[in-house]
């Protein structure tokens, strides 16, 4: 069995904001300047894990299934010149990098991930497998457009963060705990977000052999 | 937090690169044969001719289903065992490419056959069911480092006893994309990389390149150990100047290396800057260690780079002799660094370490079980 305490938790479901008016909403969230390139996921994840302060000891696991749409769908519009700020901006991990990056803040483990249907099984396993005293599990995704059309973009925009600690401490929001199962299930990372925004209580099986219960006190 | 897995085996280790198998791209090496080719960066679209080293027959051109599949099934042919996926064997797909030259292609083709390979978890689902896994299929995409990680989290799973065994299995294979990306970030040119020298400019090459390692509690004849990793997050693309984040992985490694004579397997992409930083942190984490690097020859093989040079490590200390740093002319940047192949004998540790955009930072001990 793994188990880790929900200390701290963020979340932000924008519906259909657009990429300008995240940018205005969470501007003033970033060091100055910092914003101007930055992604909707990488202001929308960046704010969330944000508010949770990271520090260099955390152990932060990331989770989006189609990472930097819009940064990869400009990057290949721009050929045959293709853009090296898009390019680098359009890689998997950039989200955190955006907001770690612009604050200038090591951590000495960062677990990048990708996933389908049992997404939330593999991220929360990540998490609860690492020695870190504390573990930020961060994740979303941004709504697509010509890649939404073609299945290979999310058709929607959330983000969340969320600190798992090891000991329960003074006052936590709940708990999560992973642990044998023989029946068969999944949950995607959109379905873990809305447990999560909505504080939700599950128990149920996860991914073939394993069981995920979240208590909310 | 030194050490951030305890120390596993490797039960089995493969890998494809240009030359063939491991085994085959050992004795390339240590003939000091060259892979990379002057390919135009963007295929048929034209461009540039930059240094690739693409699998035997390959074209850089994206083809619906990738033909890129053929040698991924060769290469899983050779895994021995099976079962992989289930909940006691997870899977750990690793790189920092997963098809997305399909996506190249259907911008510029519109053709609808190119979205089935294009993205990590579409990608990776399409693998899935074509090599026969179950549904415990983890994907780990953080660019260069993306095998170390997937290392990593495979060595924990099997460490706290959640799997007997897990399969780390990482692919990058080369398109438009990617070499249009590097093109445009001007580290990718006309210039073959020389890994480790002095020069006026640096530069890199791309490969193609597949690999696979079986972490297990129980056999192997392989023992990973001081598994270590470090994000600087000070720029995107290059690193700090002190080389603080390379001191800062490797000293976890210097810890699980303390007592051992080890030889350095380096990153050594060809750029300046991050060659000059990793052959002098290697020198204060493990002093008198011979570094070297295969980039110059194979390319860089990307998120894959890790598992694929282990590979080659294990061939190396199998046949006693390690292939030294190929690439360029002209004086290196330090003493340590091997030019010529080593008989490997007296050493009983390597030290592999890879790096990636962010400024991050793997690296591991590698040693007989």
């Amino acid at each position: 069995m793994l188990e880790r305490h929900i200390q701290a938790l963020h979340t932000d479901n924008p519906g259909d904001e657009t990429p300008a008016a995240a940018r205005e909403r969470l501007k003033g969230r970033f060091p100055a300047g910092a914003t101007r390139r930055m992604t909707t996921l990488g202001l929308l994840v960046g704010n969330a894990l944000a508010e949770l302060g990271p520090g260099p000891d955390d152990a932060i696991v990331y989770a989006s299934r189609y990472g930097e749409s819009r940064a990869l769908e400009g990057f290949l519009d721009s050929f045959p010149t293709p853009s090296p700020t898009l390019f680098q901006t359009s890689i998997h991990p950039s989200a955190v990098q955006q907001l770690m990056i612009a604050r200038q803040a090591p951590v000495r483990e960062f677990l990048p991930l990708s996933g389908g249907a049992h997404f939330a099984f593999h991220a929360l396993r990540a998490a609860l497998l690492s020695p870190a005293p504390r573990v930020l599990v961060c994740g979303g995704e941004e709504r697509g457009t010509w890649l939404l059309e073609r299945g290979l973009a999310s058709a929607r925009t959330f983000a969340f963060a969320a600190s798992l600690s090891l000991e329960a401490g003074a006052g936590p929001l709940g708990r999560v705990r992973l642990s044998r199962d023989g029946g068969d299930g999944e949950l995607s990372l959109e379905a873990l977000f809305q447990l999560l925004e909505g504080r939700i209580p599950y128990n149920g099986v996860v991914a073939p052999g394993w069981r995920m219960e979240v208590v909310w006190h | 937090m030194a050490d951030s897995a305890a120390p596993v085996k490797v039960a089995d280790c493969g890998c494809i690169t240009a030359f063939g198998d491991a085994r085959a791209t050992h004795a390339a090496l240590l003939r000091g044969e060259c892979a990379l080719r002057p390919v135009a960066v963007l295929g048929r679209d034209g461009g540039e001719a930059v240094p690739l080293a693409l699998l035997s027959g390959r074209s850089l051109d994206e083809t619906a289903p990738p033909e890129w599949l053929v040698a991924v099934r060769r290469l899983h042919a050779s895994i021995p065992g099976g079962g992989w996926g289930s909940p006691g064997r997870p899977v750990f797909v690793t790189g920092s490419n997963f098809g997305v030259g399909g996506l190249y292609a259907l911008r510029r083709t519109g053709e609808a056959a190119f979205a089935t390979w294009g993205g990590p978890a579409t990608c990776t689902e399409r693998l899935r069911e074509l090599l026969g896994w179950g549904p415990d299929v983890s994907i780990v995409s953080h660019a260069c480092v993306s095998a170390h990680l997937g290392l990593l989290l495979a060595s924990r799973a099997v460490a706290a006893g959640l799997a007997q065994e897990a399969l780390v299995f990482s692919f990058d294979f080369l398109s438009a994309f990617v070499a249009g990306g590097f093109h445009a970030l001007k580290i990718l040119n006309s210039s073959f990389p020389s890994p480790y020298r002095v020069g006026d400019s640096g530069a890199i090459g791309l490969g193609d390149g597949a690999a696979f390692a079986v972490v297990s509690r129980g056999r192997g004849s392989w023992t990973l150990a001081g598994q270590s990793v470090y994000n600087e997050m000070h720029q995107f693309t290059s690193n700090r100047s002190d080389g603080a984040g390379f001191d800062r992985c490797l000293e976890g490694v210097a810890a699980a290396s303390r007592g051992r004579r080890v030889w350095f397997k380096g990153h050594g992409t060809g750029t300046l800057e991050a060659g000059q930083l990793e052959v002098s942190a290697a020198g204060r984490s493990f002093p008198g260690a011979p570094v070297v690097g295969w980039k110059g020859s194979l390319g860089h093989t990307l998120g894959s780079c890790g598992l694929v040079e282990l590979a080659i490590a294990i061939e190396s200390v199998r046949a006693g002799r390690t292939p030294g740093t190929i690439g360029g002319a002209g004086p290196a940047m330090s003493e340590s660094v091997a030019r010529e192949s080593f008989g490997n004998g007296a050493f009983d540790g390597v030290v592999c370490a890879s790096n990636a955009f962010g400024g991050a930072h793997a690296a591991f001990l590698l040693c007989h079980a």
